[in-house]
């Protein structure tokens, strides 16, 4: 048997290295995206709760509440009789400096932020594991300077070259202290700082309220009889849960963004998919004579499958492990990009180890092998069935394709249609499972539709291909035809590859178009201020309540408004509330609903218990305009009256916006989050921004030009979708490989008549010029075929796919010069992929050649 | 009938050729080709007939000694040079017809044509294929056509660009008697209408009786020359 699987079918695959090589190198590659997207997907959201364990060891339960919790809570929690420990937390982000240092003016708006990290408020005392790291070496524990210190992260004493005993600056909304740092946690992969919670509320002016307050059961509480206790205490408003719930809760936000990436990633392997379809179908073709021998001397047709099917195998699980190296490579470079959309768009994270696990080795392993699997048992079957005295020629079995002309349009009809009903489909399950399939569908559809395609423009092609490229341009035409089976794979396979370029390139163009168009009705003001903080999703870092009065007194401001942004949980998912002064967004018309009059729906928010809600609010949660909204505030809950949805595209969570009043009258006391400043006609922009950082130079605040916020936001959107070009390339170069292996087959199995046209007068520039028209009409096809069949995707992703995913109204803009130009260098890069097959030609001996017969 | 030229369209001289490997085809042979007569070699399979055509086909070198086609040594020119004298000069003739699948049977006339860049190659393709009796079948493709209509238009070809030298291989060698005498009557025509210098190896008697020049070759050598 061994010798039979070495004969039959390591020989072929040794024989025709270049060819293995290149469908091994086309399987590793789509099973390395697979992998890496996974691993890297899993590392940019595992690590919600490692800075928490580290500091306070494995909590077991929190609780929470929109706008804080009140801090009298732990007093009567304390008091229970229960096997319990209850820790308050405080988390916000704080301006950081290192006294002495002078700090640099910023230039971006990166820069900008720099100056701040996340702090930590813990009750230190109280908490054995925070007191070890807070101790100093001895041991000991200074109760009264407690509040002088801080434990910092590796991350952020890197950053800041600290060490023990070094002083840092920490800049809370209302005042500033110096601390001295105690401890530096080692290996950490975020930057934050954590101080003692006294100092932490005394810096944010969080006198009486903290975030949440952190629960560890001893082992012998009864879990239930505590949730039964403990929810008897705290207000109706307040969430009992476990910190998984939230780690749980981030990965079902992150649930569609990974999905997509997901599917993506799977298009490298659909591309894959063809061209084993193609590297077995042309080993069956070249084979057939010896499947014939076989047959005659008694080789059954299951072994003639069990050889082609283990052929495929073979290529697949050698591409599958070397694809499996390469992700993890890969991965790494993928993380980091993962991660900036992940914090940009959805919540704040560190990005964790990459982990290698079996499972995701599994995963990408059977894909490997169920792609290679399943692409080569049609071709394998027909190589089964090969009767012994049949010597079948290559010739009739590609007209056996032309053949199936109305059969495979009739099929492509059917499945284009189904494709299109499954796209009016709602989401199941939260997830737009009808839009892929749809997708998945109209590949097929494009992949019956090939072979019709292919003869069509090729024969529409007939004349100009003479007239202008001569004999070389009549027979790489004919050529191609003659072997319509093989072009129509690899006119597909790489069809495909652009299709998914054009469509997501589409779609981001018109996402970009859309943004864009967005934020210049959304920014109006001239300036921005904002507290210290990383701009991340969901972190809104209060300013102080003296800054209002510092702005409107400053020469040249014409108006300010506040606004109050703070992250709060509805139905289970996180979003932001915010609170603004809807009389001046009156007289901005900023805000733009998806129907109804803007000024009667922001008129009907100044009075109590109404809002608006953002686009994807609306869809995740299936709120429509006049439903009532029960969110819990401070300790009660309130209804609030939707009265308008409105367009918004800088977060997939979702905004819930009241007028001040209406916060004020469930949260009296909010720190103002954001200023937007407006200036008197005539005063320059930069000088009183200038006068401003002076005037605020005391606070933790950034103040950001107009014109730096709207770079920034087209800078955060383009690196979103870094991973989506990325994966684009993979699949683009996974088809020129196929495209490559396709004619170098070409020119093998056709070296009689290259030796013949060499008999006939051809000089070899002429056979190298037949190739390369060759490799340049697949480009032409490819392109034609992936620019229609991508147009089609396009529609589904914007329509369906995204707004199922992500809930947002994309405008449809496709970038024409960019796709174009990209088209273009798809082409060039299919003609390159010629050069290489089309020296294998010119080199071909027409005599050897052609007495081979 | 077109008038025989003295000089010799190729001119062997002396020729050996020895295969990589050590295989001896060709042990020192002399033949002239004339143009406008028919030369047939006859011989048994491996005495070297296939290596003669070759050399007159300017598609193999010489181990040693001279080819010289059309006074111009082909050991001494290059592969442009090479190419440029078959496809200005010579025609091929194939046992198995050698047809280019894809192509209709005028697109394979018109082949050589095209390849060197000439005028009107359709129009002349039309001319040959009606020249050999088949202009009905300009537009079918060759899995449409039969054996001796196949041979018919590689003849056609070879012809297309009026070569000074046909080489024909076995013609006939895959063609039933009928098929094979019109094709052998074409071949004839090429040298009397044309003038073309034909050189070709066969097996047939019946292919041998329309040679002007019988040349018998056993081991490399040639045994006679009537």
């Amino acid at each position: 048997m061994l010798q039979l699987f070495r004969r039959l079918i390591l020989r072929p695959l040794r024989r025709d290295l270049t060819r293995t090589l290149l469908t091994l190198v086309s399987i590793a590659l789509g099973v390395a995206v697979v992998i890496a997207i996974d691993l890297a997907g899993d590392a940019a959201t595992g690590s919600f709760q490692s800075s928490m364990t580290t500091l306070l060891g494995k909590v077991d339960y929190e609780i929470t509440n929109n706008g804080g919790v009140d801090e009298t809570l732990f007093g009567k929690l304390a008091t229970l009789p229960l096997n319990a420990r209850f820790t308050p937390v405080i988390q916000q982000p704080v301006g950081v400096a290192v006294p002495g240092v002078p700090g640099a003016s910023a230039t971006s708006f990166e820069e900008l932020l720099s100056g701040s990290t996340t702090m930590y408020g813990v009750d230190i005392i109280g908490n054995p594991d925070a007191a070890a790291n807070a101790a100093d070496a001895s041991g000991d524990l200074d109760p009264e300077n407690l509040e002088q210190f801080v434990v910092v992260s590796s991350e952020l004493a890197d950053r800041l070259h600290l060490k023990k005993g070094a002083a840092l600056e920490l800049q809370g909304s209302e005042k500033n202290a110096r601390f001295e740092v105690r401890y530096v946690v080692p290996n950490q992969r975020s930057e934050w700082v954590a101080v003692d919670i006294a100092a932490a509320q005394d810096l944010l002016s969080m006198q009486g309220r903290v975030d949440r307050m952190e629960i560890f059961l001893a082992p012998q509480q009864d879990e239930q009889a505590f949730l039964k206790t403990v929810r008897a205490v705290i207000p109706d408003a307040y969430e009992l849960e476990t910190p998984g719930a939230r780690s749980e809760e981030n990965r079902r936000m992150l649930r569609a963004f990974r999905w997509n990436l997901r599917i993506l990633s799977y298009i490298s392997l659909i591309v894959g998919a063809f061209l084993i379809y193609n590297s077995i179908a042309v080993s069956v073709v070249r084979r057939r004579g010896e499947i014939g021998i076989l047959r005659a001397i008694g080789t059954s047709s299951r072994a003639v499958l069990a050889i082609f099917l283990g052929e495929a195998m073979l290529l697949g699980l050698v591409g599958s492990l070397l694809g499996v190296a390469l992700g993890r490579v890969l991965a790494g470079g993928l993380l980091k990009l993962i991660a900036v959309t992940v914090n940009a768009l959805f919540v704040t994270s560190a990005p964790g180890e990459i982990a290698l696990s079996f499972t995701a080795v599994a995963t990408a392993v059977a894909s490997g092998l169920g792609v290679a699997f399943h692409s080569a048992l049609l071709p394998s079957l027909e190589a089964a069935g090969v009767a012994p005295a049949e010597a079948m020629r290559r010739a009739s079995r590609d007209h056996a394709a032309k053949l199936h002309v109305r059969r495979d349009l009739v099929w492509s009809v059917t499945l284009a249609v189904a494709a299109a009903l499954l796209s009016q489909m709602g989401p199941i399950a939260g997830r737009p499972v009808a839009g892929y399939l749809a997708t998945l569908l109209m590949i097929a559809a494009a992949a019956m539709v090939s072979p019709v395609f292919v003869t069509g423009l090729l024969r529409s092609l007939r004349g100009p291909l003479k007239k202008v490229g001569g004999a070389e341009g009549l027979l790489a035409g004919r050529s191609l035809t003659a072997s319509l089976a093989r072009t129509s794979i690899i006119v597909t396979a790489l069809a495909t590859a652009i299709a998914m370029m054009v469509s997501v390139g589409i779609m981001v163009g018109s996402f970009r178009e859309t943004v864009q168009m967005w934020i210049s009705s959304q920014l109006r003001a001239d300036l921005y201020l904002r507290g210290a903080g990383p701009p991340s999703a969901g972190v809104y870092p209060p300013i102080s309540s003296d800054i209002q009065g510092l702005i409107a007194d400053t020469e040249g401001v014409d108006k300010a408004e506040a606004f109050r942004g703070f992250e709060f949980r509805y139905e289970g998912a996180r979003a932001t509330f915010g609170a603004g002064e809807i009389a001046i967004q009156k007289g901005l018309g900023a805000l733009q609903f998806l129907q109804g009059n803007s000024q009667e729906i922001l008129t009907s928010l100044q009075a109590e218990d109404h809002c608006v809600v953002s686009e994807p609010f609306s869809n995740k949660h299936h709120v429509k305009v006049g439903d009532v909204l029960q969110i819990p505030l401070g300790k009660k809950i309130a209804p609030l009256r939707v009265m308008g949805i409105y367009y918004e595209y800088s977060s997939d969570r979702g905004y819930v916006i009241t007028d001040w009043s209406t916060l004020r009258k469930y949260l009296p006391e909010q720190p103002v989050t954001n200023v937007a400043v407006w200036l008197k006609p005539g005063f320059d922009q930069e000088k009183v921004q200038r006068v401003l950082e002076t005037e605020l130079r005391k606070y933790p605040v950034t103040i950001a030009a107009n014109r730096m916020l709207r770079e920034q936001a087209v800078i955060i959107f383009d690196r979103t979708f870094a991973v989506t070009y990325a994966l684009e390339a993979v699949a683009i170069l996974v088809a020129m490989l196929g495209a490559a292996n396709a004619l170098l087959a070409l020119v093998l199995d056709r070296r009689r008549e290259i030796g013949l046209i060499r008999y006939l007068g051809a000089t070899t520039p002429q056979v190298r010029k037949m190739i390369l028209t060759e490799a340049g009409l697949i480009g032409l096809l490819s392109g034609a075929l992936g620019l229609a069949l991508g147009s089609a995707l396009s529609l589904v992703l914007i329509f369906v796919i995204n707004k199922q995913s992500f809930g947002w109204t994309i405008q449809f803009h496709p970038p024409g010069v960019l796709l174009g130009a990209a088209l273009l260098l798809v082409w060039v890069v299919t003609v390159l992929a010629g050069v290489y097959p089309a020296s294998v030609a010119a080199a071909l001996q027409p005599v050897e050649t052609i007495h081979e017969e | 009938m077109f008038p025989s030229k003295v000089s010799s369209a190729i001119s062997i001289r002396n020729a050996r050729k020895v295969y990589e490997g050590g295989v001896e085809a060709l042990r020192g042979v002399s033949l002239e080709i004339r143009p406008g007569q028919v030369t047939a070699l006859l011989g048994r399979s491996g005495c070297g007939k296939t290596t003669m055509l070759n050399l007159c086909g300017a598609m193999d070198f010489v181990t040693s000694g001279e080819v010289e086609i059309e006074g111009k040594l082909t050991n001494t020119l290059d592969d442009a040079a090479l190419t440029a004298l078959r496809r200005n000069r010579i025609g091929f003739i194939f046992q198995f017809f050698q047809l280019l699948p894809a192509l209709t049977a005028q697109e394979n006339v018109e082949m050589p044509l095209l390849l060197a860049g000439a005028k009107n190659a359709a129009a002349t393709a039309l001319e040959r294929l009606t020249w050999v009796g088949i202009p009905e079948k300009a537009k079918s493709l060759p899995f449409q056509l039969s054996g001796g209509q196949m041979q018919r238009v590689a003849i056609a070809r070879a012809m297309a660009h009026n070569p000074a030298i046909l080489v024909a291989d076995e013609p006939t060698g895959n063609l039933d008697t009928a098929s094979g005498d019109v094709v052998l009557q074409l071949i004839r025509r090429a040298a009397d209408e044309f003038g073309a210098a034909v050189v070709m190896a066969t097996h047939s008697l019946e292919a041998a009786a329309i040679a002007d020049v019988k040349v018998r070759m056993r081991d490399g050598h040639i045994e006679s020359v009537e």
